[in-house]
């Protein structure tokens, strides 16, 4: 898997926008390393943990 | 010394026709009767078990793979019709891969033959409370004491409570119109105003499967957008996505 620099019109679609899709849909096999829905989970609370991080630091700028 | 190299694994990213011409760069075709995985070598390290979690927390390694995978299925998208595989089904060999698109023919034939020549489109639709309450009209009357007080908090309750039903019948009432414009559709949840860090309130978190690439659909927005702005709810259409949404089976089924 390539992570180099994403096409400009990648950019404009949101990471949210993107997890929702890349994470909670698609084919869901069981590989011998599969994502688990609590993994997913995590990865909602990470993003409210992280959005809520810069909403503080735009009040205190 | 010579480090031994990191073990590697494959990484599916989803399904195609064994057709397909050259795949995009860092990916390679693995190919079973008339199927073919997407797969791309990834250090197996990077997806153990054991760190996958904390990874998947870790705000770069997250948008770079999450969007690394779409990125692939976007490009394959542009060229070939492609079943999307959920992120993160990794095999440690490719005899793996080949095993599991034997053992998953018949479904990724379907889902394939279900997707041909159509397109997934999000339609999102967002209220604006206050501009919705407002259209709502009879804002509560001026006065003061405490019977005005009161009668002026029931008011307001009471239009809070028709904004709120009026939403979800706004909500409802587009989803079921743009399943109309589509083969197939889907309500998912919407995203809670703390993710999306928007004001406004997400009433719809719509996937549409369209054909013609969403012609009648994207006319039919434009309707919606002209028909309910006036009562505060707002249209926006994302896409065209790879078909994320449109290749599980139905759960009833």
């Amino acid at each position: 898997m390539s992570v180099a620099t994403p096409a400009p019109l990648q950019e404009q679609i949101t990471l949210l926008e993107l997890v929702d899709r890349v994470l909670n849909k698609g084919v869901v096999l069981t590989g011998d390393i599969t994502l688990s829905v609590a993994d997913v989970d995590l990865v909602y609370v990470g993003l409210r943990v992280l959005l809520a991080s810069v909403a503080t630091l735009e009040d205190a700028g | 010394m010579i480090e031994a190299p990191a073990a590697q694994a494959w990484y599916v990213y989803g399904v195609v026709d064994a057709t397909t011409a050259a795949p995009v760069d860092d990916v390679r075709l693995v190919e079973h009767g008339a199927l073919a995985a997407v797969v791309g070598q990834v250090p197996l390290a990077d997806f153990a078990e054991d760190v996958l979690a904390e990874r998947l927390n870790d705000r770069v390694w997250l948008e770079a793979h999450v969007r690394a995978h779409e990125d692939v299925l976007m490009r394959l998208a542009e060229r070939a019709t492609v079943v999307p595989f959920r992120f993160g089904v990794i095999y440690r060999e490719l005899g793996d891969v080949t095993a599991m698109l034997r053992q998953r023919r018949d479904e990724l034939a379907a889902a394939l033959a279900h997707v041909r020549g159509r397109v997934e489109l999000g339609v999102k639709a967002w209220a604006d409370r206050a501009r919705v309450e407002a259209a709502l009209g009879d804002a509560p009357a001026g006065g003061s004491g405490g019977r005005a007080y009161l009668e002026r908090r029931r008011t307001e309750e009471e239009r809070a409570q028709r904004a709120t039903a009026l939403m979800t019948e706004i909500a409802q009432g587009a989803h079921e119109r743009l399943l109309a414009a589509a083969v197939e559709g889907v309500a998912n949840r919407p995203q809670p105003r703390e993710l999306t860090g928007r004001e406004e309130t997400m009433i719809l978190n719509g996937a549409y499967l369209v054909e013609d690439g969403g012609t009648a659909l994207s006319e039919l927005l434009r309707t919606l957008q002209d028909e309910y702005a006036p009562s505060g709810v707002d249209f926006e259409l994302t896409g065209p996505w790879p078909p994320h949404n449109f290749v599980e089976p139905p759960e009833d089924a």
